[in-house]
């Protein structure tokens, strides 16, 4: 395994009851980077997860974690906010933060007082003596959040971490995910949102079936598919439609097509010189949501979209 | 890493808090005491049925000097059957027709007459609804029978008061002492038994409510499930060993304001200070093998229901070892004595009950080894089935009898 890279795993491989969970899933999320796994409900993002942290063991593969083979070795290099949630109900906010932090090697009182630092900052500061059971679940997730950080670890494992919040706390976690991965942190998350994917990640893996589909920076998966031109002309028709390359469809007036390999000079050229009348042109480069579908195909994105309206609480 | 014993502290330090802070652990400590009001009550309603059960009437159809002998014979007896007195006896006139005196007596509601003895101290009969070799019959043969030898001794002029024994008391005999130290032991073993099975009960809880709370995926991310198991029997223990020294506390604070009820309890074979040093031993190897032995159960279960039907079968299996166990009292050294001595989980019980009975102290070194061997063995299985069949997607709570037979 080399160097510079938080995590790596080569052919993960695990099933459940006979049934494949994960597929020879290879990654390599590298040190200070914030990460993305995507992928629907199911794609194996989850069990991945649990084995790259040590929670549960892959029948064949290898991992690595923070360079070292047996990730409880540097668990106390490591915060892990699981999808699903769990504090100790009768725990207050600042003992369970302290606790979690405990679990990771960090002692308890320095843990005490960081959690109270955190509560208070984060606008929680009534809520540091009260009991988890007091707490609204948006708030208990906003603790258990504090209590994957407290340690304060170089990698910070989040399992759909925007997963039952609100716009407002999205937001909030997306600026905390940014202020770690700024302090030097590596973040990886798994996600089946797009758009926190592609507003956060320099990095990302797309997930389906239990298999890596595209793993690489955003604008890599962005660039698998070429720049849309969208174009209306004054004339609809005339010999200028033979210059169109292949493909082009007409919907609502526009004409939309990749851009061709040579650019788009040559295709104004002649289309201006056959009388077709430009109107509008606009060269759109693709977005993390057309890219997924043309990695992942049309079933995956179908089930990212009901795992997005699932889990998203908007 | 942390180091095993720093993680698994991690874990005690939490539960026991948790536990001895909580209103349950009131409840806990209070245990005795329910148990003690509960076997006064019950012993005090078994007496009193006992009373009204062996509180026969018998009546004598006798001339008043009969009457009188066999009840001058009664008294004399009774002082020898305290736990089933004699029948009490009643006389009735001899009417013309004894037959139909008989049937009129047995069917009267109001005298609630068992049997009628007839035909004086010459050619007794008893009649009624009674078993000819049972309790009833024996003892009005010897009230019969002593009536006639006092009566021939009073005719022969040789009739004397009862004898009247003298006892010369000694502080200790061996007869007494082996029936004495039984009671020791088996009250070693029973209280053993108690106490873990409420503790076993208590852990599973504990674990169910980490599962039903989703914390055990925090824990398993952070720390090694053996780790995670063995801090949690760690602070059950602590927490029992709370609770002992309350009642213990509680008992000799009780035993002060009654001096003449102290010390009842015989003296063990090894000694008072080397059998509690034991008991508390054997007490923590007993519930370490069970609470590992749940703790496995409860890993593989989701649901209240689910640890129900599956700890049932461990809860007979506890009162068959319970009974293995007691079947070894004073027989230590027969092949029963020693399957119990080896087999892991009754050998706890059966080696406390020997430390009551027997001086020998080596036994207990290998025996204490040997359960320590099957604690570590029975904490890695269960930590093992735990990591194989949990925290994993899907599967469902039906799945669960399938993941434990596939593993």
């Amino acid at each position: 395994m080399s160097s510079g890279l938080a995590i790596e795993a080569r052919g993960l491989f695990k099933a459940f009851d006979g049934k494949t969970a994960v597929d020879g899933i290879d990654l390599a999320v590298p040190e200070g980077s914030i990460y993305g796994i995507l992928g629907p409900n199911g794609a194996g993002k989850t069990t991945t997860l649990r084995m790259l942290l040590g929670i549960i063991d892959p029948d064949r593969g290898e991992r690595s974690l923070l360079g070292c083979a047996r990730p409880l070795e540097v668990a106390s290099q490591v915060g892990y906010l699981p999808e699903e949630r769990g504090l100790y109900p009768a725990m207050t906010a600042r003992e369970s933060v302290a606790f979690m932090g405990a679990l990771r090697g960090l002692p308890l009182g320095v843990g005490r007082a960081r959690a109270e630092e955190l509560l208070k900052a984060n606008g929680l500061a009534d809520y540091v003596d009260k009991p988890i059971r007091s707490l609204s679940k948006g708030m208990a997730q906003t603790v258990q959040l504090f209590g994957t950080i407290v340690h304060r670890p170089k990698l910070i494992v989040l399992d759909e971490p925007f997963s039952g919040l609100d716009a407002i706390n999205q937001g909030r976690l997306e600026h905390l995910i940014r202020d770690e991965a700024a302090g030097g942190a590596t973040i990886i998350f798994s996600t089946h949102v797009i758009a926190h994917a592609e507003r956060l990640c320099e990095r990302i893996a797309i997930i389906a079936g239990g298999k890596v589909r595209f793993e690489g920076s955003v604008a890599e998966a962005r660039d698998r598919l070429r720049p849309q031109v969208r174009l209306r002309t004054r004339v609809a028709e005339g010999p200028w439609r033979a210059a169109l390359p292949e493909g082009a469809h007409h919907e609502d007036g526009l004409w939309s097509f990749e851009l061709p390999e040579v650019g788009i000079e040559p295709l104004l050229k002649a289309l201006i010189d056959a009388g077709a009348g430009i109107e509008d042109l606009s060269i759109e480069r693709p977005g993390l949501h057309d890219a997924f579908v043309a990695i992942a195909g049309e079933q995956a994105a179908r089930d990212l979209a009901t795992s997005a309206a699932e889990g998203d609480p908007r | 890493m942390m180091g095993f014993l720093h993680s698994a502290f991690v874990i005690a330090r939490r539960d026991f808090v948790a536990t001895v802070w909580s209103r349950t652990f009131l409840f806990f400590l209070m245990g005795p005491l329910l148990i003690i009001g509960l076997s006064f009550l019950f012993g005090s309603m078994s007496g009193r049925m006992a009373r009204q059960d062996v509180h026969a009437t018998v009546a004598v159809v006798a001339t008043q000097a009969d009457f009188e002998a066999l009840a001058a014979a009664r008294e004399r007896l009774n002082p020898g059957f305290a736990t089933r007195p004699l029948p009490t006896l009643l006389r009735e006139a001899p009417a013309g027709d004894q037959a139909a005196q008989v049937r009129t007596l047995l069917s009267n509601p109001s005298k609630r007459i068992l049997a009628v003895l007839t035909g004086g101290l010459e050619r007794p009969t008893l009649t009624g609804a009674i078993s000819g070799e049972g309790p009833v019959r024996r003892q009005m043969s010897l009230v019969v029978d002593q009536a006639r030898q006092q009566r021939a001794l009073a005719a022969a002029g040789r009739a004397g008061p009862p004898v009247t024994l003298t006892v010369v008391e000694t502080d200790r005999s061996e007869g007494a002492l082996a029936a004495t130290r039984a009671i020791t032991a088996r009250a070693g073993q029973l209280l053993l038994f108690m106490l873990t099975v409420l503790l076993a009960g208590m852990l599973l809880s504990n674990l169910l409510e980490e599962k039903s709370n989703k914390i055990i995926e925090v824990l398993a991310a952070a720390l090694p499930i053996d780790a995670i198991f063995v801090g949690k029997l760690g602070a059950m223990l602590a927490v029992s060993l709370v609770g002992i020294a309350v009642w213990v506390g509680g008992a000799v604070a009780g035993l002060a304001f009654l001096p003449s009820q102290a010390g009842s309890l015989p003296e063990p074979a090894v000694g008072w200070p080397l059998f509690i040093l034991l008991v508390l031993l054997y007490y923590g190897a007993n519930y370490l093998l069970l609470g590992a032995l749940f703790l496995g159960i409860g890993s593989q279960a989701n649901s209240v229901r689910e640890v129900q039907t599956l700890s049932m079968p461990v809860t007979v299996g506890q009162m068959l070892i319970f009974l293995l166990a007691s079947f070894a009292v004073g027989a230590f050294n027969s092949p029963l004595g020693l399957g119990a001595a080896i087999f892991p989980f009754s050998s706890p019980l059966t080696m406390v009950a020997r430390a009551a009975q027997t001086a020998e102290l080596w036994p207990h070194l290998p025996a204490l080894a040997w359960q320590a061997l099957w604690v570590w063995l029975t904490v890695a299985l269960s930590a093992r089935l735990f990591r194989r069949n949990v925290l994993k997607s899907g599967g469902g709570s039906g799945a669960m009898l399938r993941r434990i037979k596939k593993t």
